[in-house]
């Protein structure tokens, strides 16, 4: 008897090209009860572990029992050769013959692909897309942005008790840059990022103001500076455009 | 080297791994593809014969410059690379099922293989290797995949005929043969 394992197959056609292997059966003149036989006992153990069985397994295998069965009846032959239909023998043994070649292909393939990692190309070059790119004045990454954003969190959180408010007020992003650009104009030309969220009773407000630092930063009104864990703003003074809009 | 053949290897240096193809160069070389197919020849018989570091590769008209087999085991220890990435067994008989009966159907790849390749496709389709192209006339009208570029570069071939060749199934085997 065989070892029966989950996941050893690749479907019903793999473990019949097994079964073919393993019993020694002859493909070319395949006995059709034998392999039945195989198949069906090779199912049940695996349903005796308590191994799922796929539906594809148990569709094959009901196949195989009734050409089986149909072999065991008397044959008529002229109705037999009325029909014209393929012999399920023969349309059996031609899927397996055209499985086994796949099979045996993706050995090469999987070659093929293991090499393939082992020559190694390099990124295009993109040197001259840099160069045009304009001088931002951006010490720092985005990950020092986040580390802020962390810091303004749990400073909102020690706030206990948040004010309570039965009327929820939604502000959207534009709406709190119009109010950060009031509130930035009277700070100094620099100023701590947290000196923005000092006004927000609630975690709603402090996303909505984070963000509008952020939409404020790409418009290129305010600049950031990174110094150790504290992060500076600084209000851009050669944007005065947006002083007109109030 | 020709000149157009210089030249080319600087403008493959230049896009890396992406590599041009040969529709690319001949329209930026202001020459013939044919001129363009002579001068990658002569590229990769430069960089095999002298021996060098780097190769010139074509993978399904794709035209790149890699560094070659020999490498690798510097650039491992380099890179520090463990793992290769493997595709699965099933995802191997797919792709080599669509790779030689393309353009094809969900439907006729599961009879081959016997068994559901819904989601396998939808992987396969999700890591590029193939891509749906157009649908079948038959009834449904179901959509036909391909292998992409991807797939050609990722099994480093020039073209499908590279593959190994399938022995023709007869199709309509004497019957005296199974009986």
């Amino acid at each position: 008897m065989f070892e029966v394992t989950i996941d050893q197959f690749r479907g019903p056609l793999d473990l019949m090209l097994f079964l073919i292997k393993e019993k020694k059966l002859d493909l070319f003149n395949l006995d059709i009860a034998e392999l039945t036989l195989q198949y069906q006992n090779y199912i049940t153990s695996m349903q005796q572990l308590n191994l799922e069985v796929a539906s594809e397994y148990l569709s094959e295998l009901a196949g195989l029992i009734e050409y089986k069965s149909k072999k065991l009846l008397p044959r008529d032959k002229t109705v037999l050769e009325a029909a014209a239909v393929e012999d399920p023998k023969e349309s059996l043994v031609r899927r397996l013959l055209e499985y086994q070649q796949f099979k045996d292909i993706t050995g090469q393939l999987q070659d093929r692909y293991l090499l393939r990692q082992q020559i190694y190309g390099k990124a295009l070059s993109r040197k001259e897309i840099e160069d045009v790119m304009p001088d931002l004045l951006v010490e720092g990454n985005s990950y020092d942005l986040i580390r802020a954003m962390k810091k303004v969190m749990v400073r909102v959180s020690l706030q206990q008790p948040f004010e309570t408010k039965i009327a929820a007020r939604e502000l959207s992003v534009d709406q709190r840059i119009d109010m950060l650009r009031r509130m930035i104009n009277r700070f100094p030309a620099s100023f701590a990022l947290e000196e923005c969220f000092a006004d927000c009773p609630d975690i709603h407000l402090v996303l909505i103001t984070f963000l509008a630092v952020l939409d404020m930063i790409r418009l290129g009104e305010l600049l950031f500076t990174v110094d150790g864990e504290q992060i500076y703003l600084i209000r851009s003074t050669s944007d005065d455009g947006y002083n007109g809009n109030y | 080297m020709t000149d157009i053949t210089v030249i080319i290897e600087g403008l493959l240096f230049i896009v890396g791994e992406q590599g041009l193809s040969i529709e690319q160069l001949s329209a930026t070389l202001q020459c013939s593809e044919q001129e363009v197919l002579k001068a990658v020849d002569e590229l990769s018989v430069f960089y095999k014969g002298f021996n060098r570091g780097i190769q010139c590769v074509n993978f399904g008209g794709q035209v790149k410059l890699l560094s070659a087999s020999f490498i690798h085991p510097y650039a491992q220890h380099m890179l520090s690379i463990q793992k290769t990435r493997q595709l699965s067994q099933s995802a191997l008989e797919t792709l080599a099922i669509i790779a030689y009966k393309q353009p094809i159907t969900r439907v006729e790849i599961e009879e081959i293989r016997g068994v559901g390749c819904d989601i396998m496709l939808r992987k396969l389709q999700a890591m590029d290797l193939i891509r749906e192209k157009g649908r079948s006339e038959a009834p449904g009208r179901p959509i036909l995949y391909e292998v992409t570029q991807d797939f050609m570069d990722v099994f480093q071939l020039m073209s499908l005929e590279e593959l190994p060749k399938l022995e023709q199934i007869a199709n309509s085997s004497s019957q005296e043969l199974f009986d």
